[in-house]
């Protein structure tokens, strides 16, 4: 009975495992020169870095659009497609705006990347948290509110980038793009540990997760306490999303696409399951498409590109091939 | 559990007004009423699930609201009419999720047994491995009712546990009410709109009208061609049916 399926499903965990160690081995070694040491250390140091940071990543957005879907009970949403990575777009550019690209804020890595992060995460929690209580979790309401907010948050993006000086927004552009490279280390440390901090004081929530996906009514009979367990875990996926949008810039689509492959694949209620899959999926995506444009596409295009076209591509036939509930 | 002066508005209109009522243990109860009558949403505030603006809901000596969810959730389950369930979930993981008031996600092999007997007593062996969305209505109405028997509480409250079911279900659906009280000892507390379910097997009848209770008391007592005219306000004509009274209407 599910003994099995729990095995079986370790299983694939264990072998998408090792495509992602496969993957990462793949990426770090491929046309790297062994024979002088010292042009290996460099294209190490070059290399782990982004590593590191596309794995951070996908756990980051695999995990929360996983926990997302599941609390608003829908396996098509996902925070980017209610207008976060435009509200990140917008935060950014305003940033540059009022300060101005060679002020402290947005010159420097890290002040910039706080100051993001902190802008992202307050305003975020604010507008979604109002917007879920104000449509009482409806699914479509969200929905449609998030694509007027993509829209709108956009149309003040671009509007501002009008008005801007054009050198400004030539040196604000390259950031608007995810990317992988140019993140130091201090960065990557600090937020590693706020992704620790997060999940660990969501612990007791995330363990709630399978019953939560019974809907209100159960977890309520079933003895959870639903609100506030849903708003912690909102403000976790909020933050998690700012996070890993700040780090690297938007990728629309990635968690869309990791977290439903991680349901087709699994097809568990289990969340221990889901999210390491999605961010294993994450991983194997993310690496193994870097590692394509860099060697294949010798940089021509970024793989958020990639990730958005395919994304695109598969959200319609999930629309389209859903069964009808 | 005790029921004093409980009002609920939505909007500034009373749905619920000033609804006092005690409900006896061991017995099946139902709630009537024509619709909007505020029969659900009494039963949403006796549960939990809806919060009551006024007055009080005493379980066994204490507030329902002062009550630890996790603590009153071993006492008292509820089923409502809206279960979509997205997951895939077979029969067996769903009758689990009744021993998550007692183990959390750690299914011990004491619980087993519990959900094992729960399964049984549902008759859904068979099924134990399917999933719930592959399942006809009967047979999912019946899975929750399952997880709910593994649930093993005292109170077992089901918001029209009839609703969209054809009569043969429907009328399985209700002899089982009547075995959880008689066999398994609980009581029950249900909202019903057909009248001579209610009539046949429940042991007391609460009606509502206009968010008021209209008449509460046993089932003689409360089927009377008054009572349900006043009611329902169109005619009614009683039979006696195997000493149960059964109404037609028309």
């Amino acid at each position: 009975m599910n003994l099995t399926a729990v095995r079986a499903n370790r299983k694939k965990l264990l072998i998408m495992t090792c495509l992602v160690l496969l993957c990462a081995a793949a990426y770090l070694l491929v046309e790297v020169q062994f024979d002088n040491a010292r042009l290996f250390q460099y294209a190490m140091k070059i290399r782990t870095p982004k590593l590191i940071v596309m794995l951070i990543t996908a756990f980051a957005i695999g995990g929360a659009s996983i926990v997302f879907q599941s609390i608003i009970n829908n396996t098509i949403v996902t925070p980017c497609l209610l207008g976060m990575n435009s509200l990140y777009t917008l935060i950014h550019t305003a940033v540059v705006f009022f300060a101005g690209s060679s002020s402290v804020i947005a010159a420097s890595a890290n002040l910039s990347f706080a100051v993001d992060v902190v802008l992202m995460g307050i305003t975020a929690t604010l507008i979604y948290s109002w917007i879920f209580k104000k449509t009482r979790h409806n699914v479509l309401y969200v929905l449609l509110v998030g694509t007027v907010l993509t829209s709108f948050f956009s149309s003040i993006q671009t509007t501002l980038t009008r008005v801007m000086d054009p050198n400004e927004y030539d040196s604000l552009l390259n950031t608007l793009v995810a990317s992988f490279s140019n993140i130091n280390s201090e960065i990557i440390l600090f937020v590693l540990l706020l992704l620790g901090l997060i999940v660990f004081a969501l612990r007791k929530e995330l363990a709630l997760l399978d019953v939560l996906t019974l809907g209100k009514e159960q977890a309520i009979n079933l003895g959870v306490d639903y609100d506030r367990c849903i708003r912690r875990l909102l403000l976790g996926v909020t933050l998690c999303i700012a996070v890993a949008t700040a780090m690297v810039g938007p990728i629309s689509f990635l968690g869309l696409i990791i977290a439903n492959l991680s349901r087709q694949l699994l097809k568990t209620y289990r969340h221990s399951q889901l999210i390491l899959g999605s961010a294993l999926f994450g991983m194997i995506v993310l690496v193994g498409g870097q590692l394509i444009v860099e060697h294949v596409y010798s940089y021509a295009v970024p793989v958020s590109v990639f990730i958005t076209v395919g994304g695109g591509l598969y959200f319609l036939y999930l629309l389209l091939t859903r069964k009808k509930v | 559990m005790q029921v004093t002066e409980l009002t609920k508005r939505y909007d500034g209109k009373t749905v619920v007004d000033c609804v006092s009522f005690s409900i006896p243990k061991g017995k099946v109860i139902s709630l009537i009423g024509p619709n909007g009558a505020g029969k659900s949403t009494v039963m949403g505030m006796i549960s939990r699930l809806i919060a009551h603006d006024s007055g009080l809901v005493d379980f066994e000596g204490k507030d329902i609201g002062k009550w630890k969810s996790r603590e009153l959730s071993k006492r008292l389950a509820i089923l409502t009419q809206t279960n979509n369930i997205q997951m895939k979930l077979t029969v067996r993981e769903l009758v689990t999720f009744g021993r998550f008031p007692y183990s959390g996600s750690r299914v011990t092999p004491e619980d087993q047994k519990i959900i094992d007997r729960a399964i049984a007593y549902m008759e859904l062996e068979e099924f134990q491995d399917q999933f719930i969305d592959e399942l006809s209505g009967g047979q999912r109405q019946r899975a929750l009712i399952a997880m709910v028997i593994a649930q093993d509480t005292e109170y077992v409250l089901l918001d029209e546990p009839t609703n969209n079911l054809d009569i043969y279900h429907a009328t399985n659906m209700m002899k089982i009410v009547r075995r959880l009280c008689d066999e398994l000892g609980k009581t029950v507390i249900l909202v019903l709109h057909e009248i001579n379910y209610a009539a046949f097997y429940s042991d007391y009848i609460c009606a509502f009208k206009d968010g008021k209770i209209a008449k509460f008391g046993t089932v003689k007592e409360v089927m009377t061609k008054e009572n349900l005219s006043q009611i329902y306000q169109v005619d009614f004509e009683l039979l006696d049916i195997q000493g149960k009274p059964l109404s037609i209407y028309y």
